[in-house]
């Protein structure tokens, strides 16, 4: 075959790869929206959920979810960015790098309803704490350490080893040459990477089904063992209800405004990378 | 009887000659490498000390293992003794922190922080003590001025030390390294990333930095040494071959090997 005719097959063959994933992205985002705003309005954000969710609005779902996002990125951000550092300044040992790798990589593949069912037996039935949104936040914030620790581990691991020696060769302690040089940016990395933990955890159900969440009835929580609602589990229970339009409608919404959520994660996670891939080592 | 009699004059020899560094039966290997093989050498007190030899033949290694900067390394095995000031350095529980302050570096290539030029200069002392606004001025001034820089920034001490050109970075790193106050300056080829111009200016800063420190210069650029050095080292596949005074060196080398790197820049160990 012609070796231009077989350049612009190739080449035709991308686009259309290109164009069918581009497309079925458009397909979804405007479907989802063109239905979505329809039944979302201000009093939809701000009122509370009535009938099984087929009336009212989203309020206390958006709070529950903000919550547990919330409490996930406070768990998870200090524990991946201790264990970054741990990796890239303390272990010099090939093999413990391999094994910590994997360990990073494992828990990465681990399928999100398995961390719904770990927290189930350990929190909620051996520790007894019953449903509890802390819980939820505990269990999203194993569940996206994985990505946390690899985005702060690779900035840090982009720093010039020469940095390291010059800070140390000034007489600093190891200690000081991490808060000077190191953490700066650890912290940038691992914020990049915390949003996008939190643009994937917010959006998860099967994690927090039965150990955070309660399907209706849910206001503020008074204390950490308390349940919240959720905006995933509440289009889950909206979408069992699917025979009545009312119920349909609100779940086009609540998934509105979850993407929107998400949205607004990824967005600020890639600004913060625009932002930092400026500033030079 | 005849070695004890050296060792006995090689001591009285360092309480004269302070913070002076003293090597002995130095072996550096990394795993099954072998790169420095039983050196034993003096490095002269407020001389420029001045490491020669070919690429690869161990200088920066032997210059590493002073300031125990190699000390993380992986695989690292270091054997014999480097006197400093009479100290051993190679101990296992050596305070580094403090030998560092006392034995400084500048690095082949200037690395400085993503930090104001200011803040470059205070980056290590900072660290070391609590400085009021006055005395961090002070400080800034003084080492900028020692490491001739203070006339080409003194108006911008704020922007980012990323702004200046590399010559200039590499005398921001001497001021940065001056202002911790050490009593060596190691430096590793300082100026082999450097052009011409900036090249002399550090030559000059350190002939003028000698009266105050003692100066062990690593450089693979002969001409260099010829204008520069004080006292001669030559190294080459991790063996001192000859050392001794420049004027001697470049005039009458004992050594056939020393005479051919000199004079024609080749090495035939």
């Amino acid at each position: 075959m012609d070796r231009k005719l077989k350049n612009s097959i190739f080449k035709m063959l991308i686009w259309a790869a290109a164009c069918v994933a581009i497309g079925i992205l458009v397909f979804l985002i405007t479907v989802l929206f063109y239905k979505g705003f329809q039944s979302i309005s201000v009093d939809f954000l701000i009122s509370e959920s009535k009938n099984f969710g087929s009336e009212g609005g989203v309020f206390y779902q958006i709070i529950g979810s903000v919550l547990l996002t919330l409490c996930a990125a406070i768990i998870s951000f200090p524990l991946s960015l201790g264990f970054a550092i741990y990796k890239s300044e303390y272990v010099k040992n090939k093999y413990l790098q391999n094994f910590t790798d994997t360990i990073i990589y494992s828990l990465n593949g681990i399928p999100s309803i398995i961390f719904g069912i770990f927290g189930l037996i350990l929190f909620v039935n051996f520790f007894n704490t019953g449903v509890s949104w802390f819980v939820g936040g505990i269990i999203l914030a194993i569940m996206i350490l994985p990505t946390v620790i690899l985005s702060s581990y690779q900035s840090i691991n982009s720093i010039p080893n020469s940095y390291r020696e010059n800070a140390l060769s000034l007489g600093l302690t190891k200690w000081q040459v991490i808060k000077t040089v190191i953490f700066p940016r650890a912290i940038s990395g691992g914020f990049t990477g915390l949003l996008l933990g939190l643009a994937r955890a917010i959006g998860e159900t099967a994690p927090i089904m039965f150990i955070a969440t309660a399907f209706s009835g849910v206001t503020f929580p008074n204390g950490l063992f308390e349940p919240v609602s959720s905006l995933p589990t509440h289009i889950l229970s909206l979408a069992q209800q699917a025979t009545n339009p009312d119920a349909l409608e609100n779940a086009w919404g609540s998934s509105l405004v979850l993407i929107l959520l998400v949205f607004s994660f990824s967005i600020s996670a890639f600004v913060r990378r625009l932002q930092y891939s400026k500033l030079k080592y | 009887m005849e070695t004890a009699q050296k060792i006995i004059e090689n001591i009285s020899e360092n309480k004269i000659h302070q913070h002076y560094i003293s090597i002995s039966n130095l072996n550096v290997s990394f795993g099954s490498q072998h790169i420095l093989k039983n050196i034993s050498l003096n490095f002269q007190k407020n001389k420029v000390n001045c490491i020669v030899g070919p690429s690869g033949g161990g200088k920066s290694t032997l210059l590493r293992s002073i300031n125990r900067i190699n000390n993380d390394d992986y695989n690292l095995i270091i054997n014999g003794s480097i006197l400093f000031n009479n100290e051993e350095i190679l101990i296992k529980n050596k305070d580094l922190t403090k030998l560092r302050k006392e034995i400084g570096m500048v690095f082949q290539s200037p690395c400085v922080f993503p930090k104001s030029i200011k803040e470059n200069v205070l980056f290590g002392i900072e660290n070391h003590s609590k400085l009021s606004q006055a005395e961090k001025d002070s400080i800034v001034e003084e080492n900028l001025k020692a490491a001739s820089l203070w006339d080409e920034v003194s108006t911008r001490l704020n922007e980012s030390a990323k702004s200046l050109s590399i010559g200039q970075q590499q005398r921001l790193c001497i001021a940065r390294t001056l202002a911790v106050k050490p009593k060596i300056l190691l430096m590793d080829e300082p100026t082999s990333s450097l052009d011409p111009i900036s090249t002399e200016a550090i030559e000059v800063l350190m002939n003028r930095l000698k009266a105050e420190y003692t100066i062990i210069l690593v450089t693979h650029n002969i001409s260099q040494a010829k204008r520069i050095a004080d006292e001669l080292y030559f190294i080459c596949e991790g063996e001192l071959i000859e050392s001794g005074s420049k004027d001697v060196l470049f005039s009458n080398p004992k050594k056939e090997q020393t005479r051919t790197y000199l004079f024609n820049g080749t090495c035939n160990c």
